[in-house]
């Protein structure tokens, strides 16, 4: 029987394996693919700093640093969405169930309209450096909503209850207050704040720079090695609270770190990106329909799937629009909800997600 | 070995009392069944008992050990629980089992750990599960999963909550013969709420019957007699014997 088991464990391991030699393939050709008409021995010859110079440009500082960002951010997003699912018991449960895109948006959105009249924070743009507006501003003041936001649904429960129901609704209820905020703000703001903010309320990669992906690489690191050393107590916790307790988890404070870390890992991507949509819904599923619900397998394939879908959407959001890139939040909700829902109905009845 | 002194429980601060200063002994390799209406304390209890809550104030102590100063790690290898609801969350038979040793292994489970989940399956013949996913499974086998999983803590103490609760009839003989195997087997003491009498006496070697947050009657089978029922339960029973048997029947007919 033994040998059944970890011939299965193996096979998981080969799995993961796989989808991480499918993030690599699917990195490089994003790397190469693109709107300029570069062909694939310039770009490779600008990856070394070779060939013109506006090769070289949108290899190293555009395509580079957006490959990245697509590979820490799909991993950082895709895995909170897991621990959410399970630190709530919920799988409909998002990286943003404690209300943080919502408040991220709000943050972004009083930058934009209420204080520079429109600027963008793309680290990228140094026209708006040159007008002296921060490009950091804007992340900044999303960040920090988002994170009051995190203190303020997580501070409530500690001090009542700290069951999932309870952590859920008033997730909702706050995510609610921020998106009302959001809306009259904008009935207020210009047209160019108000089409600003729209604009950075669509998630796009093409804002990442090599310092922004730093900090998302910081912060997605932590929380997976966090995630990844709790990955038995998580499965505790599927056995439910009492079971958990029983073998001797402390559910509260695990719960509290982990949607903490879950949370914050999702302001920061939300911040310097941008809203993006459902590659922690559903990544999540997918690896626990490929792998089970077993979290130290798990939690890495969910990770890399989550790389790999957000790689694969901004290609295609960048080949499919002419001249300039399609949200990436666009396409990835767009191939991945009818995935999705062929997953769901796939399902063995009576197998919850 | 088990001995809970005078423990006190609410759930709200100024509430009344689930726990009302409930005291009771169990003896090593005992099985003592608690008995009660639904809302008299009996999951409290336990919860209790586990570090699920924690109490207001009494004494609960395991050989002397006081189960309350203990860090639930500790106290995980010492009481291990099969509660009335029961989930795997779509893990597979050998993972649900394998859970249970987390508090002994921490982040990465052993060699040693998996040796006991497979000692422990093959035991109660459940090995040809291990890769089954344990969610769907039948009531029995969830229920023997749920056992084999408290057992793979290597506890001294079992606490079972309703175990035969969602059971038919041949399901909740055999958990109740198997847990009596494995306490006889392991000399292991068994703490576990039942709702029907016949069945705690066929099982419990002592009742403790609860009513209001108390346990009101404590003994043998001797302790099971029309009036006490009458006063636990509310119910009028009929005590019949068959072959040295004690039979409760209930019900207007009987009364």
């Amino acid at each position: 029987m033994n040998s059944k088991i970890q011939k299965k464990n193996s096979r998981k391991k080969w799995i993961i394996a796989g989808i991480a030699v499918a993030v690599v393939v699917m990195a490089i050709v994003c790397i190469f693919i693109g709107s300029s008409n570069m062909t694939l021995a310039e770009g490779f010859q600008a990856l070394f700093g070779k060939g013109t110079d506006a090769a070289v440009r949108i290899i190293q500082n555009i395509r580079i640093p957006r490959v990245l960002a697509a590979i820490i951010a799909g991993a950082g997003l895709s895995s909170s969405g897991l621990i959410m699912q399970t630190n709530l018991n919920n799988s409909m449960a998002s990286p943003s169930t404690l209300g943080v895109s919502n408040a991220a948006v709000f943050g972004a959105n009083l930058s934009i309209i209420v204080f520079s009249g429109g600027f963008l924070s793309t680290g990228n743009n140094p026209q708006n450096m040159a007008a002296g507006a921060n490009p950091f501003a804007t992340s900044l003041m999303a960040f920090i909503f988002s994170v009051a936001s995190i203190l303020l649904i997580l501070g409530l429960c500690k001090v009542r209850t700290f069951s999932p129901g309870v952590v859920v609704l008033a997730g909702i209820a706050i995510g609610a207050i921020w998106t009302a905020a959001t809306t009259i703000l904008q009935f207020y703001a210009t047209d160019v704040g108000l089409s600003a903010a729209v604009i950075w309320n669509f998630g796009d990669l093409g804002r990442a720079t090599y310092k922004t992906d730093l900090i998302m690489l910081v912060v997605v690191v932590i929380g997976i090695v966090y995630f990844q050393l709790m990955a038995w107590k998580y499965n505790a916790i599927l056995a439910g609270d009492a079971a958990a307790k029983s073998v001797g988890v402390n559910v509260e404070r695990l719960r509290f770190i982990s949607l903490l870390l879950a949370s914050i890992i999702t302001a920061v991507c939300v911040s310097f990106l941008g809203v993006i949509g459902f590659v922690g819904i559903i990544c999540p599923h997918i690896a626990k329909r490929i792998l089970g619900a077993q979290h130290s397998y798990s939690l890495p394939a969910t990770a890399l799937l989550g790389s790999l879908l957000l790689l694969a959407a901004d290609t295609l959001s960048r080949s499919i629009g002419s001249g300039s890139a399609l949200p990436v939040g666009a396409i990835t909700s767009l191939i991945g909800a009818p995935f999705f829902v062929a997953i769901i109905f796939s399902k063995k009845e009576g197998s919850a997600c | 070995m088990l001995k809970i002194e005078d423990l006190t429980f609410r759930y709200k601060k100024n509430g009344k009392n689930v726990l009302d200063g409930v005291s009771l002994e169990l003896k090593a390799g005992e099985i003592g069944i608690v008995l009660g209406r639904n809302g008299s304390g009996k999951t409290t209890l336990f919860s209790n008992l586990l570090g699920i809550n924690k109490p207001l104030s009494g004494k609960m102590l395991f050989q002397g050990e006081d189960l309350g100063a203990m860090s639930p790690q500790k106290r995980a290898e010492i009481i291990a629980y099969v509660p009335q609801h029961i989930h795997f969350g779509q893990l597979s038979v050998f993972d649900a089992v394998l859970m249970s040793r987390v508090s002994s292994f921490g982040t990465r489970a052993g060699k040693e750990d998996m040796d006991i989940v497979e000692e422990i399956l093959s035991e109660m013949g459940l090995e040809e599960y291990a890769d089954r996913n344990a969610e769907e499974l039948s009531g029995g086998e969830k229920q023997k999963i749920a056992i084999a999983r408290a057992m793979a803590q290597r506890p001294d103490l079992l606490v079972l909550d309703e175990p035969t609760g969602n059971l038919d009839l041949a399901n909740e003989q055999l958990i109740i013969s198997e847990a009596k195997k494995l306490s006889a087997a392991k000399g292991i003491s068994i703490l576990s709420s039942l709702h029907d009498l016949n069945q705690a006496m066929d099982m419990g070697d002592r009742f403790f019957l609860m009513k209001d947050g108390k346990i009101k009657y404590t003994g043998g089978t001797e302790v099971f007699t029309p009036e006490i029922i009458k006063d636990i339960f509310d119910v009028d029973v009929h005590i019949v014997e068959v072959d040295g048997k004690k039979i409760i029947l209930a019900g207007k007919e009987f009364g």
